[in-house]
């Protein structure tokens, strides 16, 4: 077969490469997504030699191909379309290309920060443990010990800048080492201390810019962002070089015109404009959360949660770090937790609420989990996609940050919420408790009140492949099975809806007899079979009257639709998912025409059966009577 | 080591009846007894791996049987392929 020729064809069929906008494959078709469906030519398509069907199915154009050929028509199609193979996570990294310049710059920062946040942890729980311990320990403060730890918990504030040097020259794609001497420029003993000079040193004017304004040798500790400025010209400069410096010179020429130039422009233009910037920003920050009787902070704990779901929270660690770069209190940390304990409250509420016990399920660690400062899966996975707990959370957010704001709640590190929180904000234990206890009650009681379970929880969890048009018309055709409820591995549930059968009553003396292993019958009110649980298929029957299926708990099921009906030679059975697929529980796998079955004289009584049984202690029939899909048909004990 | 070939006469070819009553005569002998179709080869015994073979009328598979009683397997092997495919 011509897999060029193939490809090329199937192109023309749909319309040129302009009609395709995505395009996939699995085991044996091409998956394409079509801008216009009207410009397909589905007979042309069927024609083609080597295609072996075409349909339409969820939003996709499929193509069968077969198994082993789909993959190199697949390689040979992209390379005549002109389009990238579409992985789930280019798919995302084109989607964050096409973010808005802000938010790029928003998750860059983030990127930056997050990976320096344990240096901060550390020394900032010794930070928070030593306060305590001079509180308990008033004498402590004065013997050797306490300084020396003391000296330990500020360094890694005070050689701030060149950690974020570091972790910003790695993001930006320059030589780390090269990213700490700017760092370390920027804080070198040389200059005066920022912190000297903020309460009242001596600076002397180095330089005047052009007459503009003048260049005072202060250094740059607790700041950020002229740090992260002036990295990433020197990574620009640096990569620039690399490129144009012939490679015999490029080992000296390049370090040190990065170096000389971006110190440079640092001391005399980046770090005074960007510090500027930065004192507006940090200043704005404070401004807002300082607003009198605690309401710039209620206004700040209620937003919050919206601002973790635009992903703007990232930025907030810039924020904190200059803070305690400042001070040393870093009072935006009482928001945050504020803002998280309540959302993971609002979310334990549905937990409670809920009759749904799949909804319980995810509600219950996520709550938990951002209780421990991860609000992800709480805001995500529940608050969000029921509207009110998030607003419970916010309001419950806004109550606590207000607390936090009147009791002058503040911590001594940053990156750390929650019930951790408490490690670091030792000094105002009982404002923090406070904080953490409103916010808590408050989200909690409100959701409670206010969330309900909707009519339809229809949820069948996808396999995150698929689009969400299959997703939805699984759903309207699975409506009538019910996922929700308790599944244990150790039982197989039911393919089919009927009666249950026991396998020494299947007419058939092979069944009858176990021969192909231990399981119970179904003999089927309804034409269709679906997956007992999540799984692959590893046989599909040519004639798809049986389907052997591998679950992901290790047991291997053959479901044999009828007896004997092999020899309908696949007439009334329709296959709805390929050799090799995955599955999820209840997704359809095979449909039958019952009545054409009957009408040719064969049983339907659908033997299901473990082929594996050595693997099993015991296998037993667990029903009798009226079986719908998914209740419990055998049991089984593990060997 | 034995080894014999067989033509599947049967029309349907190895479907899950055969399949597992091969699989169930394969695992009454303590030899190994592998089927090779087409570079393709599966334990007997292995019921799932077997049907997923796709064994049709007309094919011709490749019996290796190896162990002590490789000739007593060899032989009922045969003699069930004969009698049932």
């Amino acid at each position: 077969m011509d897999y060029r020729k193939c490809a090329s064809e199937i192109l023309t069929g749909i319309g040129g490469k302009e009609n395709l906008a995505s395009a996939a494959h699995c085991a044996t078709r091409l998956r394409l997504v079509i801008a216009d469906n009207g410009k397909v030519k589905k007979s042309m398509l069927e024609g083609i030699d080597g295609v072996k069907g075409v349909f339409e199915a969820a939003g996709q154009l499929q193509i069968i191909i077969g198994t082993g050929t789909v993959n190199k028509v697949y390689d040979e199609f992209i390379a005549l379309a002109g389009v990238e193979a579409a992985s789930k996570e280019d798919v995302k990294a084109a989607a964050a290309a096409q973010a808005p310049w802000y938010k790029r710059a928003i998750k860059t920062l983030g990127d930056i920060f997050v990976p320096i946040i344990p240096a901060i942890v550390a020394t900032g729980l010794l930070n928070g443990l030593l306060g305590g311990l001079s509180k308990a320990f008033p004498g402590m403060a004065d013997s050797y010990l306490f300084g020396l730890l003391d000296m330990f918990s500020n360094t890694a504030l005070v050689f701030l800048p060149i950690l974020i040097a570091v972790s910003a020259a790695k993001i930006f794609g320059g030589n780390i080492f090269l990213g700490a001497v700017i760092g370390m420029i920027m804080i070198h003993p040389n200059l005066v201390n920022a912190w000297s000079a903020g309460s009242g040193a001596e600076t002397d004017t180095l330089w005047s810019w052009f007459g503009l304004w003048n260049i005072q040798n202060t250094g740059y500790q607790g700041h950020v962002i002229p740090v992260v400025i002036a990295v990433l010209v020197m990574c620009m400069i640096e990569k620039k070089l690399h490129k144009v410096v012939p490679e015999t010179f490029d080992l000296f020429v390049t370090p040190l015109v990065s170096v000389l130039v971006t110190g440079f422009f640092t001391l005399t233009l980046i770090g005074p404009v960007f510090s500027q910037l930065e004192t507006w920003v940090l200043s704005g920050a404070k401004a807002l959360i300082a607003i009198p009787f605690g309401i710039g902070a209620f206004i700040m704990g209620g937003v919050y949660a919206p601002t973790v779901v635009a992903g703007v929270h990232h930025m907030y660690n810039a924020i904190e770090l200059a803070m305690l770069a400042d001070n040393g209190m870093n009072t935006w940390m009482p928001i945050a937790t504020a803002a998280n304990v309540a959302q993971g409250a609002a979310a334990l509420a549905v937990a409670f609420k809920t009759r749904n016990k799949k909804l319980r399920s995810m509600a219950l660690p996520a709550s938990l989990s951002a209780f421990m400062g991860i609000t992800e899966p709480a805001i995500f996975g529940v608050n969000v996609r029921y509207g009110k707990p998030l607003v419970a959370g916010m309001i419950g957010g806004a109550c606590g940050a207000a607390v936090a704001s009147l009791m002058k709640v503040y911590a001594t590190a940053n990156g750390v919420t929650g019930i951790f929180g408490f490690l670091i904000t030792t000094e105002t234990f009982v404002g923090y408790l406070l904080t953490f206890v409103i916010a808590t009650v408050v989200a909690f009681v409100i959701s409670y009140l206010i969330y309900r379970d909707e009519e339809t929880v229809a949820d069948n969890g996808s396999n995150g492949v698929d689009s969400a048009a299959e997703k939805s018309a699984e759903k309207t055709a699975e409506a009538a099975i019910n996922l929700d409820k308790e599944f244990d591995d150790n039982c197989v549930y039911a393919p089919l809806k009927g009666t249950a059968v026991a396998m020494a009553d299947v007419p058939d003396e092979t069944f009858a007899a176990e021969v192909l292993g231990l399981g119970a019958a179904v003999d089927p009110a309804e034409g269709k079979v679906v997956a007992p649980a999540d799984g692959e298929v590893s046989t599909l029957f040519d004639t798809h009257h049986a389907i052997g299926l591998t679950l992901d708990n290790g047991m291997e099921l053959l479901i044999h639709i009828g007896i004997n009906t092999v020899e309908l030679n696949g007439e009334g059975f329709t296959a709805h998912i390929a050799d090799g697929e995955r599955f999820k529980r209840g997704q359809t796998l095979i449909t039958f025409d019952k009545a054409f079955i009957e009408s040719k004289g064969y049983k339907t009584v659908t033997p299901v059966i473990i082929t594996n049984p050595d693997d099993y202690a015991e296998v037993k029939k667990a029903a009798n009577g009226t079986v719908e899909f998914l209740d419990k048909l055998i049991e089984t004990k593990k060997g | 080591m034995k080894t014999f070939s067989y033509t599947i006469q049967d029309a349907v070819g190895i479907h899950a009846r055969p399949a597992g009553l091969l699989a169930k005569l394969a695992k009454t002998f303590t030899s190994t007894v592998t089927l090779e179709k087409d570079g393709k080869s599966v334990n007997v015994t292995k019921l799932m791996m077997l049907m997923g073979m796709g064994i049709k009328c007309g094919d011709t598979v490749n019996f290796t049987v190896e162990g002590e009683d490789e000739e007593a397997a060899a032989k009922a092997i045969e003699d069930f392929m004969k009698e049932n495919l």
